[in-house]
């Protein structure tokens, strides 16, 4: 199958290119400047505005070079099958095409941009500018604020009208609202002291404040270029955002989005060299009032103090390229992810110290991360990219800190969801062929796969209802649906369609900390 | 006659399973070459290309193939419709013609 689609997207370029050729006009004459117009307006919400890479690769004079133009022109003509890279055809002339390839291939990676604690300031919008006159309550029916899912709908082209966060009722499957978020929308936090705040974070590091109540944006501020980092604390006073471009987190006043302080992320990586460090996840926890950041070059975890000062905790060593990370044990235990050295660090956030390495398949990507109560022992689920021979899913012993299973799925992943009320914990597989329609299920029990789901599209990023009782997966990519089915069943109960869907996020969350947690568990941590 | 209405079974059984493939494979291919463009029920609310979900299977079936010959002009449709085989055509443009937009 793939190979037919390889061959068959092989056939299509070359015929493409077979009718590109003969037009053999000369190439635009725009000036560099307006083709890097085209490319921030187009381009650098996934490739990075530093031409560096950000969800999709760098593309610049050094990751270009001997690439053959013609070949480069046909993949913006026709877009990247299995993957989000849509198609330009139709939407920039040939002339667009034909100069922005010229220039990519001749622009080399930028300095890191700078975007100031004014800048931040200055790019506060403010939508609605007394809060006093928002309704009181929810404006729609609806039984609990736990029951509202949000979607981060990418849009095709990763902005424009499709790109939003999408509000669904999670009990009748409908949805109550959205959100136009001008580029793809990635990241969906809720406020964990008031349920009708959520925030929405995009690639291009824009944050809104989104009142529930009644489904609209009140303000928003640019953090930055590009980056998802988004964490919001236990007595939801702040927030905090991390960016990949520039290398910089900023905290946050949740309330009216003012910056509070800014941090230059850099530091000594593992190796002992000193180096400039992209974001990765932010995170705040029920366990006390700080923030936790991973250095992703560095390979450090930061901890953040919300008092005078924000002062800063350093944990070195953690790991060789961070990501992602996930809580455990009332958000004392942090799980970090290392792409590099396929480990899962475990951090003790009472002592700021690192309390062990673990295995982790390759490349582990945690996503949100998922906690179950089985039998007494506290598990962590693990997904990985996969790219290597053995494809599993790592099974944690969070109290004795040790590796209970590797459990073999059919492929990388990406994210695993649990509820403390389903029997399976599902992984999203993202092996780039007919696998990446499907989800498999492990049951919780026996640690095996017990079914693989057909979704459609490029399905990923499960998320369970906040009673468990409904399993919500994106068919992104060409899917364009967010496709729902009965936990325990596994029947398709209903369908949402929106334009690629990626990231679920449950309001449940803020209940349950980490997904697979019963609500309880938090209550006693307390 | 038993060998007759064992053939005829054969026949009609096989049949079945080609209408059954010719959907799948039109499900396969739509995914991979039609959906970048088109979507599956509905394209991108930005983008410049016509929805094909519920849309008659016999203007499907011409007008691909009106594309594959070159009867009707497009640059990126000539060259697509160019890699279709008739089956692959006649797939496509039952799958599309049965989904609901």
């Amino acid at each position: 199958m793939n190979a037919q689609k390889k061959r068959l997207s092989k056939s299509i370029l070359t015929g493409l290119a077979a009718i590109i050729l003969p037009f053999g006009v000369q190439a635009s004459s725009d000036s560099p400047k307006n083709m890097h117009q085209l490319y921030e307006d187009n381009c650098a919400s996934c490739h990075g505005s530093d031409h560096g890479g950000f969800i999709a690769p760098g593309l610049n004079a050094d990751s270009l070079k001997g690439r053959s133009p013609t070949a480069l022109r046909s993949l913006i003509m026709t877009g990247s099958f299995d993957t989000l890279m849509p198609p330009f055809y139709g939407r920039l002339s040939d002339d667009e095409i034909r100069g922005l390839v010229k220039h990519l291939q001749t622009t080399p990676k930028q300095a890191n941009p700078t975007w100031t604690i004014d800048d931040i300031k200055a790019s506060i919008k403010v939508y609605v500018k007394d809060e006093s006159t928002l309704p009181a309550k929810p404006t729609y029916q609806i039984n609990s604020m736990d029951d509202v899912i949000g979607v981060a709908a990418r849009g095709k082209y990763g902005r424009g009208s499709g790109s939003k966060a999408v509000f669904i009722n999670s009990v009748t499957h409908k949805q109550i609202g959205e959100i136009p978020t001008g580029t793809a929308a990635h990241i969906i936090d809720y406020n964990p002291a008031n349920p009708r705040w959520a925030y929405v974070k995009t690639d291009t590091a824009e944050i809104f404040k989104v009142d529930l109540y009644s489904m609209q944006a009140v303000r928003s501020v640019k953090t930055g270029f590009n980056g998802p980092g988004l964490g919001v604390s236990r007595d939801g006073k702040y927030i905090m955002a991390g960016s990949y471009v520039p290398h910089n987190a900023v905290i946050l006043d949740a309330d009216t989005l003012e910056p509070l302080k800014t941090f230059e992320l850099e530091g000594v990586d593992p190796d002992g060299k000193m180096v400039s460090s992209d974001s990765g996840m932010i995170i705040g926890t029920p366990f006390a009032d700080i923030f936790a950041i991973a250095l992703e070059n560095a390979g450090q975890v930061w901890v953040v103090d919300l008092k005078e000062g924000f002062p800063v905790t350093k944990i070195e060593k953690v790991g060789r390229h961070l990501h992602d990370a996930f809580l455990s044990h009332g958000g004392s235990k942090l799980m970090v992810a290392s792409y590099d050295d396929s480990i899962v660090t475990a951090i003790d956030l009472k002592d700021r110290k690192i309390i062990k390495k673990l295995e982790a398949g390759c490349v582990p990507h945690v996503g949100g991360g998922s906690v179950v109560e089985v039998d007494g022992r506290t598990l962590g689920f693990g997904t990985n990219f996969g790219d290597c021979d053995k494809m599993v899913v790592s099974v944690w012993d969070l109290d004795k800190m040790e590796v209970v299973k590797q459990v073999p799925v059919s492929g990388g992943t990406e994210s695993p969801a649990a509820h403390a009320n389903a029997p399976y914990v599902a992984v999203d597989i993202i092996s780039k062929d007919r696998r990446a329609r499907t989800i498999q299920l492990i049951d919780k029990k026996s640690l095996e796969v017990v079914k693989t789901l057909d979704v459609g599209g490029h399905a990923y990023f499960p998320e369970y209802s906040a009673d468990g009782k409904f399993l919500y997966v994106s068919a992104g990519y060409s899917g364009d649906e967010v496709v729902v089915y009965d936990s325990t069943s596994l029947e398709k109960v209903a369908s949402v369609a929106m334009e690629s869907p990626a990231g679920i996020f449950s309001h449940g969350r803020v209940r349950y900390m980490t997904r697979g947690l019963s609500p309880d568990e938090m209550k006693g941590a307390k | 006659m038993k060998l007759t209405i064992l053939s005829g079974l054969l026949i009609l059984g096989a049949v079945q399973s080609v209408n059954a493939a010719s959907i799948y494979a039109g499900e396969a291919k739509a995914a991979a070459v039609c959906s970048q463009c088109h979507g599956i029920r509905m394209p991108s609310a930005d983008a410049p290309f016509p929805p094909l979900a519920g849309r008659d299977a016999d203007y499907l079936k011409t007008a691909l193939k009106q594309y594959r010959d070159k009867t009707r002009k497009s640059d990126i449709m000539n060259a697509i419709a160019g890699s279709l085989s008739d089956d692959d055509i006649s797939n496509v443009a039952m799958y599309y013609a049965k989904l609901k937009p």
